[in-house]
């Protein structure tokens, strides 16, 4: 061998390698040993939480009926694009930490809103459920997602069912609409087991009967893969199967709702209500300007529930429960009840002074509607005609405590504790409320001569005013506002009866009562306009009620028919003025469409009955 | 006339047979699942043969032929090193590949290759005294230079496999320990400070160093000086590293800083090689590896499919079969009858040696994401080529051991 170090220092040399190589491969083998066997009870926790994912089945919400059974809200699939997070534990938190350029593609792949998309990722995040980014994407978003799917860590496609209302805006404020739970309703309801991306029932019915529309969710394991994507439900632990929201069937009459929104056409606010005056069901109800709930299921942005919002016309107020309006005129119902009852006057008592178109009293000038006079009027005759001075002079004879008893026997100035969110209370005085607001004894006795025709404090909800004409059609029995029927299996939906006894009060009463309303719709009367059907007689009373930040609103409350009454129904026009003029004619189309049926479709039913504004300006 | 088998190195051959053996089923465990590298593994098989026929060839031709060609190639080497910046194909931001028709290599396998017979030839010489200046300095720029162009490429983890060697070699050919650590002590001092942050542990072994070495004063005031300048511009040189560099090198000091790159890799495959326990999920049951949690589980993360599917049993095993050809790389240049032929087996034991435990630290952790293929393991036909040579070399100085 010619060159090279000497055979001895070689074999040096050769252990000291022999040696780098064994503690070399000793440090692979403490690295080994300790990932798989010191660690491996954790790491293999790791790895399957990295590929089992906990889903939810969401359970379908329970439908809403009419009560023929026809759908008034229900269900249909929708394609959500989600976010979810990565096992809290796990090795993805990095997800906690949103990457810009992950963003980016995210809110351009689904066409979202940056900022609503960090939000509600860091939502999920935190709570580690699955947020929904966007609800009933559209085809070419969900294309978009499933073609970059690798580059959308995180994101996914799931099938939820989402809130259909097929009638649209019909009924929407009764209807209400479903949404994505809040923050403050995920507080309140923790221990409901509520989630992010849960729908809830915001408004109306949807939020009144929301423990029993709303299912229970299930859930399953499945196997997903590194993008989050669904590779296979696991074998071992078989699924939770969702238990859908029970049915919901509803008092109201598809038909009568249907001729209701008809027949409130012409109105751009306002309110309707009808019921049964057998039972306090509503049959319709209708409040103007509408929305479509529809949006809401698909997610309403921002800018658009702003708009809902700020808009005057307050489209998701439901006027028919939640507005107070003076009742005008069609409070001298009430007025000329009490007077029978108390017996301070019969159908037949003229008053002192008869009316020349104005009333004197404490040295101030209180006008009548015709301002030429009525002359002088008996009780019955004064109600047809709506005579301001009688009732001024009526008002002042009962006294203040008589009639708001009254009132509130009719279901005036308390909730009528309607199945229904929100329910306004409207005011209806009493001499407590009054020597509250002035000095004990010495508010004016002027508040008498307002109250006796409708005026003054008097505040009441288009629902009241159709109770009050309901227990006055029936004849003094008290009944409860009611809008559902009947709640999948359960034997009854029934609301506790009302505890008020309803207006005690002879037959003579009512019969005295009932003709002076039938009165109001025969020709001379205010209201002849809704009497619409052939051979049919209908008890009703107009009013107009003053209003200081606008025109007047128009009221009209009516019952039909007049000897065995089924519909009672108050109808509100705001802003448009006369009872009379706007509200009286939209009774008529409606019992023309309700009692006609059969000449011919709604529609056509309605271009015929159309409310035609007629040339009286009675009230 | 009896048959005798030819005088290879059987525990070697058995060993790396082995190995290939476990890449081929690993690699068609790994790309089992449907995706688009389904059915790599015959590919990968077609490769074996031919690299096998490389090492047939390369161990039949006598190695002082490549001791006698290594100038020249090396100078070719080097040409085709600066030629991949002009024509190399890009991938994932690093230019490493030479297109040949339909033949794709990567020019720096070559030039580490005729750096090793370069190397090998120059310490092979009976006047080496590698305490003199002009016998250790052109060796460290025979290695300098194409440690400099591989590391352009980007190419770090088989760029620092050219000083491994060098520093093995020179090691071989002699050169005091104590000599040799200290020209490795500016590397010290770059890996004690990113380790400790304090520059006083360095101070302290290079104070040790010196009183070991006892160098000569112009030694002494060089060493000074160098390691002087890598304190001083040791961040002004991290500022030019590319940032994928950069994020590399800080997610292995701090792997949970960053979890969706690098440092989402190195997780995972701690999770499947844990996850695999003593005995594994079994082959061809790997949950990490099936549903893609495990990036680029054919090539550099292999093993953690190993780790995974086979256990501890089937690591180990693994450890085992890379001892094997390690020791025995080590072993026949200690029985070399020739110069050459000796250094020529540590060199290349030493980038086998190291490339491995690049590899394998990082599935487990412990060093950096470098890019580096586990030899014989990893899918990649050039690289199988290139390791088979390697073997061809080893088993050439098996095959001649008797000569004198």
């Amino acid at each position: 061998m010619p060159q090279g170090p000497p055979q001895r220092d070689k074999d040096t040399r050769f252990a000291i390698l022999a040696a780098l190589a064994v503690a070399s491969f000793g440090l692979v083998v403490l690295g080994l040993l300790r990932l798989q066997v010191l660690e491996h009870d954790q790491l293999a926790r790791l790895s399957d939480q990295n590929r089992v994912r906990l889903d939810v089945i969401r359970a379908p919400r329970g439908a809403i009926r009419d009560r023929a059974g026809r759908i008034l809200a229900d269900n249909q699939p929708s394609f959500d694009i989600v976010f979810r997070p990565a096992p809290i534990e796990s090795t993805l938190r990095v997800r906690t930490a949103i990457a810009p350029d992950w963003l980016a593609r995210v809110s351009g792949a689904i066409i979202g809103d940056t900022l609503e998309i960090r939000r509600k990722v860091q939502e999920a995040n935190r709570t580690g459920q699955t947020a929904v980014l966007r609800r009933a994407a559209p085809y070419a978003v969900m294309a978009a997602v499933e073609e970059s799917r690798s580059d959308l860590a995180g994101i996914d496609v799931q099938v939820a069912p989402i809130r259909r209302y097929p009638s649209g805006m019909l009924a929407a404020q009764l209807l209400g609409y479903a949404g994505e739970v809040n923050d403050r309703e995920l507080e309140e309801r923790a221990d409901k087991g509520y989630g992010l991306g849960d729908l809830i029932g915001k408004t109306g019915v949807e939020r009144r009967y929301e423990d029993v529309l709303r299912g229970e969710d299930g859930a399953e394991f499945v196997v997903v893969n590194a993008m989050g994507k669904r590779v296979t439900t696991l074998e071992e632990g078989p699924p939770k199967l969702p238990i859908s929201g029970r049915d919901v069937t509803l008092t109201i009459d598809l038909d009568v709702q249907r001729a209701l929104e008809i027949a409130m056409g012409k109105i751009e606010r306002g309110a309707a209500v009808v019921l049964d005056p057998r039972d306090g069901s509503v049959l319709a109800m209708v409040s103007k300007p509408e929305f479509d709930p529809n949006e809401f299921s698909r997610g309403i942005s921002f800018d658009r529930w702003k708009e809902l919002n700020s808009n005057g016309a307050f489209p998701l107020l439901n006027r028919a429960t939640q507005s107070a309006y003076p009742p005008g005129s069609t409070f001298k119902v009430v007025c000329m009840l009490a007077g029978l009852k108390l017996g301070q006057v019969d159908p037949d008592s003229h008053m002192p002074t008869s009316c020349s178109g104005a009333y004197y009293f404490g040295g101030r000038r209180f006008g009548c509607w015709e301002h030429g006079g009525h002359g002088s009027l008996n009780l019955v005759d004064a109600l047809q005609h709506s005579c301001d001075v009688y009732f001024y002079q009526l008002g002042l004879r009962l006294g203040i405590d008589p009639i708001e008893q009254t009132a509130r026997a009719l279901g005036l100035g308390e909730r009528t504790g309607i199945d229904l969110p929100a329910e306004a209370r409207g005011l209806v005085p009493s001499s407590q409320y009054y020597n509250d607001h002035f000095h004990t004894g010495r508010w004016p006795k002027g508040v008498l001569l307002n109250l006796g025709i409708g005026q003054g404090e008097l505040l009441t909800t288009p629902l009241q005013l159709a109770t009050m004409t309901a227990i006055v059609a029936n004849g003094g029995h008290a009944v409860r506002p009611h809008v559902v029927r009947q709640i999948e299996g359960q034997e009854s939906a029934k609301l506790p009866r009302p505890v008020e006894p309803g207006v005690v009060a002879s037959s003579a009463i009512w019969d005295a009562v009932h003709l002076a309303m039938h009165k109001v719709t025969i020709p001379g009367g205010t209201a002849n306009a809704s009497r619409t059907v052939p051979g049919m007689n209908v008890a009703g009373k107009t009013g107009t009620a003053q209003n200081p930040h606008g025109n007047d609103h128009a009221l009209f409350v009516c019952f039909a028919p007049l000897e065995a009454p089924t519909i009672a129904m108050a109808i509100v026009a705001e802003n448009s003025g006369h009872g009379s003029e706007w509200a009286a004619p939209v009774a008529g189309s409606l019992l023309r469409q309700v009692f006609l049926p059969d000449t011919g479709s709604v529609a056509a039913k309605a271009a015929r009955v159309a409310p035609v504004p007629v040339d009286t300006t009675a009230d | 006339m009896k048959f005798r088998l030819p005088p290879l190195d059987w525990p070697l051959a058995f060993a790396t047979l082995g190995l290939i053996g476990i890449g081929l089923a690993t690699v068609y465990s790994a790309t089992s699942v449907p995706g688009a590298h389904q059915g790599l593994w015959a590919k990968q098989f077609l490769w074996f043969v031919v690299a096998v026929g490389f090492a047939w060839i390369i161990a039949a031709v006598h190695y002082r032929f490549y001791d006698s060609i290594s100038w020249p190639l090396y100078a070719t080497s080097l040409v085709a090193l600066v030629a991949v910046f002009v024509i190399g194909v890009e991938r994932l931001g690093a230019k490493r590949w030479i297109e040949l028709g339909p033949l794709q290599f990567q020019p720096s396998e070559i030039a580490k290759l005729a750096t090793t017979f370069v190397l090998a030839r120059f310490f092979d010489h009976a006047r080496l005294d590698l305490r003199k200046l002009r016998w250790w300095m052109p060796p460290v720029f025979i290695t300098l230079i194409p440690f400099a162009l591989v590391a352009k490429e980007p190419d770090l983890g088989t760029a620092s496999s050219f000083p491994a060697m060098l520093v093995a070699m020179f090691f071989w050919a002699g050169m005091p320990a104590s000599q040799l650590l200290l020209g490795l002590s500016p590397i010290f001092n770059v890996a004690l400070f990113f380790l400790t942050g304090s520059v006083w542990w360095f101070v302290a072994l290079f104070v040790g160093l010196l009183a070991w070495a006892r160098p000569r004063v112009v030694v002494l005031v060089a060493m000074l000086a160098l390691n002087g300048a890598v304190a001083v511009t040791l961040p002004k040189l991290w500022n030019h590293l590319h940032d994928y560099q950069k994020r590399r090198i800080e997610t292995f000091l701090n792997p949970e800083q960053d979890p969706s790159g690098a440092g989402y890799q190195v997780i995972q495959s701690k999770i499947a090689i844990g996850s695999g326990g003593l005995v594994g999920k079994g082959y061809l049951k790997g949950s990490q590896k099936a549903l893609a949690y495990l990036p680029m589980r054919h090539t550099d993360f292999i093993y953690s499919v190993v780790g995974e599917e086979l256990g501890l049993l089937g690591s180990l095993t693994v450890v085992l079969l890379y001892g094997i050809v390690v020791f025995r790389g080590y072993r026949l240049a200690s029985i070399a009858r020739d110069g050459f032929a000796s250094l020529m087996a540590v060199g290349i034991t030493t980038a086998l040696f190291f490339h491995i435990m690049v590899n394998m630290l990082m599935t487990i952790g412990w060093a950096p994401v470098t890019g580096v293929p586990l030899p014989f393991l990893s899918y990649g036909g050039t690289a199988l080529i290139v390791n088979c040579i390697q073997i061809g070399l080893l088993q050439n100085v098996a095959l001649r051991r008797r000569e004198y």
